[in-house]
């Protein structure tokens, strides 16, 4: 959830216009085509409405991935309606909504309020909301949600094995329970490592506790002041900050939901990661498959949570962790702990 | 250990960018413009900053940058008010309105990111004595400005021109000018105020990065009654409460509470120095509180 600052209120200079026909689908007449053709064929039709342009934002371009292996292995065709405020969301939903195609998948919290109007209006409508749900069950609303502490579990099992000082921390947006889930796990991964690790915990809140990196900084600073070597980021774009004030002492920091150690290669060792071409390609299937309506949750067994240094490519990553073979085997077999079910991950959102 | 120096210093840096926007504010309050947009003002300083940076090289070039642009930014206030003689509330909520929108739209088409710019080889301003250059250069600016306001002919005109225009224009002082002259003074201070937020205490810019910085600025004016040395106590005040926040969060006060540590501070001393000037007021004039 912390993955980006929320869409801002943005003037009417920047205020972009409601629907961006995406690269995939060149322009919106090129789309009306495809769906014709597809009609035609008998395929099946997706759309998925982003909260944010997609840009490059990975998170966002890995639902478009899922949307995109959805479509390829139905025959079928996508849309991509990339949002750029509220208001634009609410349009492009709409518009999703006018074009009744088979699917129409929502990525974010910032659609649970709309699509519950839309549910209700259209009960023929399937739809699919990634990460984030509705507050009421709808027949024909499903959701996937991630199991984020199982992956923030792990990197604080990394922390605790690369901690030389027996201190971790994490800094938080908020103290909200979505949000401890990347602060109370991670003490708890370092601890079953290290038991002697101490962890604490800072929330950068304020005036607009997504976009302010500056404070984000200090509240890292007061960590690294108290000895704490490891730091968790889970401050949207204050993550940068907590980055910095890291590198600045020759400390270390865990990124979130993509690949951050570019943003500080060297400083940052590892990513709990969000895999959401994986929620959507199989929360599509279940929703073609009749089962809709249900909410499905991804943690490290479904594939939906990992880390950067769980997942190929680990040595290109730039990651502190690719250099860390022996940390890695032992983070490898406590997933696998997880997986199986041997070890639960308390989650603090449910208590 | 809770006073120490880490945290000392944290709440210097903290103060840094509210101060010299403060002070710019401070300004205008003398030659009678109500300034608000310094928040605005402030994140233009951040982008053009952050862009002239990554494109020069030069961290310095970012600070002279960001000073001339959130400069020419305040002329929307300075024509408006001065020329237009239009609401500079409305217009200050405008400029922090269009300076959030305008930036991330830079940001979107210049970087082609959205949210965040961040690059291990953007250059920041270097650290001197554990600070950035432009936290030394706002402590002088506050005695700068306490100096040419009480003591230089012109901090003598403009106060006259914020306190009586009609006067000061009949003595030949041209109240346009001064104003003028105050709006840009605190487009530069404001620009230097983002400059220190985007390259020194941090090295990045991120959209609404500053994050209520000016309003707080704004308050520091208000409550120092627009007196340097006034709005530096009241920038000091929020900064110790920010970085003391900071460290009860350690000692297990929820966030909440001390999120509102700043306003409660602020509350406060509104508080005191309005019940102090009231008993000072019923002593001059002999009427009975």
């Amino acid at each position: 959830m912390p993955r980006r600052p929320r869409s801002s209120r943005l003037a009417a200079v920047a205020a972009g216009t409601a629907l961006l026909a995406t690269a995939a689908t060149g322009c919106n007449a090129a789309a009306k085509n495809d769906d014709s053709a597809a009609a035609e064929s008998g395929g099946k039709s997706f759309t998925l409405v982003t909260p944010d342009p997609v840009g490059q934002n990975e998170f966002l371009k890995l639902a478009v991935d899922g949307v995109k292996a959805a479509a390829k292995a139905h025959d079928g065709t996508q849309k991509v309606y990339q949002s750029s405020d509220t208001a634009s969301q609410q349009q492009n939903v709409q518009a999703a909504v006018d074009t009744s195609p088979d699917v129409i998948v929502l990525v974010g919290f910032e659609f649970a309020d709309v699509v519950a109007q839309q549910a209700e209006a259209h009960p023929e409508q399937q739809f699919l909301v990634i990460d984030a749900c509705t507050t009421k069950t709808f027949k024909n609303v499903s959701c996937a949600v991630f199991r984020e502490h199982e992956g923030v579990y792990l990197a604080g099992a990394e922390a605790g094995l690369l901690s030389k000082s027996g201190k971790v921390g994490a800094v938080d947006v908020l103290d909200t329970p979505q949000f401890r889930r990347y602060s109370d796990p991670f003490a708890a991964g370092a601890k079953e490592v290290a038991a002697k690790t101490s962890a604490s915990t800072r929330f950068v809140g304020g005036q607009s506790p997504f976009d302010d990196s500056a404070r984000a900084k200090e509240q890292a600073n007061s960590l690294l002041a108290k000895g704490a070597d490891q730091i968790m980021a889970a401050a949207a774009a204050g993550n940068y900050g907590v980055f910095e004030a890291a590198k600045a002492k020759g400390a270390y920091a865990y990124g979130v939901d993509v690949n951050q150690c570019t943003a500080a290669p060297g400083t940052v060792v590892d990513n709990v990661i969000k895999k959401t071409d994986v929620a959507v390609r199989e929360g599509v299937e279940q929703v073609l498959a009749g089962k809709g309506g249900k909410t499905i949750s991804y943690g490290l067994k479904e594939g939906g949570i990992s880390l950067t240094g769980l997942e190929d490519g680990v040595e290109s990553s730039k990651c502190v962790i690719a250099e860390h073979e022996d940390v890695l085997k032992k983070v490898e077999a406590l997933r696998d702990r997880i997986v199986s079910g041997e070890l639960t991950v308390d989650d603090p959102a449910t208590k | 250990m809770f006073f120490d120096s880490d945290l000392l210093m944290s709440a210097l840096r903290a103060l840094t960018p509210i101060l010299l926007a403060a002070l710019g504010g401070a300004v205008c309050e003398r030659a009678g413009v109500f300034n608000i947009g310094l928040e605005g003002m402030m994140l233009m300083g951040c982008f053009t900053a952050v862009a002239t940076s990554w494109f020069t090289g030069s961290p310095w070039l970012g600070v002279l940058a960001a000073a001339l642009a959130a400069a020419a930014y305040s002329l929307i206030l300075a024509v408006g008010t001065v020329t237009l003689r239009g609401d500079a509330v409305v217009l200050g909520v405008a400029m922090n309105l269009l300076a959030v929108g305008l930036t991330s739209f830079l940001l979107r088409t210049i970087f082609g990111v959205q949210g965040t710019f961040d690059d291990p080889s953007l250059a920041g301003l270097p650290l001197v004595g554990g600070f950035s250059p432009l936290a030394y250069l706002a402590w002088a600016a506050v005695a700068v400005a306490a100096l040419m306001l009480s003591r230089h002919v012109w901090g003598l005109r403009l106060r006259g021109v914020g306190e009586a225009p009609e006067a000061a224009a009949t003595l030949g002082v041209s109240p346009a000018r001064y104003k003028y002259a105050a709006v840009l003074v605190s487009g530069v201070l404001c620009g230097l105020a983002g400059a220190q937020l985007a390259l020194g205490n941090v090295t990045l810019f991120s959209e609404n990065m500053t994050a209520g910085r000016g309003w707080i600025a704004v308050v520091a004016v208000m409550l120092g009654r627009a007196l340097p040395f006034g709005v530096l106590l009241a920038a000091l005040l929020f900064g110790v409460a920010e970085a003391a926040g900071f460290r009860l969060q350690g000692l297990g006060l929820p966030q909440q509470a001390t999120d509102a540590a700043p306003y409660v501070v602020t509350l406060g001393a509104l508080f005191l120095s309005t019940a102090q000037r009231r008993r000072r007021t019923g002593r001059t004039t002999g009427v009975a509180s």
